[in-house]
């Protein structure tokens, strides 16, 4: 296996890559071809739609939050997605691997939203941090040899620390029970979200084309937000029907062919062990 | 030179995505366990999928929101490869014993 101790060297090398990469490309001048392009409405400043926004003279550094504090999110979330990485493909237990892989796909996660990606960052949570990797923890299972480095939590350290996140998570669901307790009424008494028009918005603006400019729409700016699900959902269900049905197709194909590629064939090999391969 | 780490440019995001793209790669060449193989693929996807919501988002408006469709039909895809992928590695492991890709070779020559 491939796990000598060299490989520490590798997040140095990319790190180094990156940091002299991005140092001439940062400074390169912007992209000029976004004559349809619009800032994203997500921070909710009603701009006219022909007045360009302060950011977007910039050019490359279009629409990025250009705060210390994303600087500091992005740094971290990389740093844990290129560790994480690092981490699935140097370590020997499977169950190691994929908790790293777990990490990688939070940390996308974040990236996504950094990216005003929200559905995405969601979906990627659910489907690849929640069902892609519980799936592939199955099989680690199934396939591990119980001599195989049996995970469990070793030492003092890690029993203090297991113990520690049992004692906070046990204390914020009471204090959430116990604020429930208090306050029976707090969910009616809580702001309630504004109404979602649905009939005006299933009919004239159909088309994706024009459903977006800012503040032309009957939606209102909250729900309709750039990377939002309704965002997403619009373009995906107008322009893209075809390719998410397809999808759903190739998912079907695939369920239907995982099962019976598994599928044990013990039997039918017993019944007629003549039958060529 | 602190302007690159104050800074946030699409093209962090694409060397980002360049760098788990590679890390990737390394490990579907380097490694031999099927699982850790069929991982490293996932990376390799994830790295695209950040690479269209990097350029989703510098275009932004509509020609970004056909990026996030792409990009979810990647994820979708990504969880169907995962499922057959999956099968493929227990139905070797029920008649091999193993997972190792290096002694899969029955199709080899």
């Amino acid at each position: 296996m491939w796990t000598s101790n060299r490989m520490w060297l590798a997040p140095l090398i990319l790190l180094a890559l990156l940091a002299v990469r991005a140092a001439p490309v940062s400074a390169q001048p912007g992209h000029e071809g976004h004559a349809h392009a619009q800032p994203p409405a997500a921070e909710a400043a009603p701009v006219a739609p022909g007045e360009p926004t302060p950011g977007e003279a910039e050019g490359d550094k279009k629409g990025f939050e250009n705060s210390r504090m994303a600087a500091l999110f992005f740094w971290v979330l990389a740093g844990l997605t290129l560790g994480g990485a690092l981490f699935v493909i140097t370590r020997r237990n499977l169950i190691s691997a994929v908790m790293g892989m777990v990490g990688t796909f939070f940390a996308l996660a974040g990236l996504y939203a950094m990216l005003y990606a929200h559905f995405l960052a969601a979906i990627q949570v659910l489907v690849y941090a929640g069902a892609i990797m519980v799936l592939f923890v199955f099989v680690v299972m199934i396939l591990n040899r119980p001599e195989d480095e049996p995970w469990a939590i070793q030492g003092l350290f890690g029993k203090a620390l297991a113990g520690l996140a049992i004692l906070y998570l046990v204390a914020r669901l009471s204090g959430i029970l116990w604020d429930i307790k208090d306050t029976p009424h707090a969910v009616e008494a809580g702001p309630q979200p504004p109404p979602v028009r649905v009939a005006e918005t299933a009919g004239a603006h159909m088309n994706p084309r024009e459903a977006f400019a800012p503040g032309t729409g009957p939606e209102n700016e909250r729900t309709d937000a750039f990377g939002s699900t309704r965002a997403v959902g619009k373009v995906l269900f107008n322009q893209y029907l075809f390719p998410f049905e397809a999808v759903s197709l190739v998912l079907l194909v695939a369920v239907v062919g995982g099962i019976a590629v598994a599928r044990p064939h013990h039997r039918e090999e017993d019944q007629r062990p003549t039958v060529a391969a | 030179m602190t302007d690159v780490f104050y800074t946030l440019t699409v093209s962090h995001f694409l060397i980002l995505a360049a760098a788990l793209f590679a890390i990737g790669t390394i490990g579907v060449l380097m490694r031999r366990n099927a699982l850790i193989v069929m991982m490293s693929i996932e990376l390799m996807m994830n790295a695209a999928n950040l690479t269209i919501l990097a350029f989703a988002r510098y275009h932004g408006g509509t020609a970004g929101l056909e990026g996030h469709s792409l990009a979810f039909i990647v994820i979708a895809v990504a969880a169907a490869e995962a499922a057959v992928g999956l099968a493929i590695v227990v139905a070797v492991f029920r008649t091999r014993r193993h997972a190792d890709i290096d002694r899969l070779n029955l199709l080899k020559n």
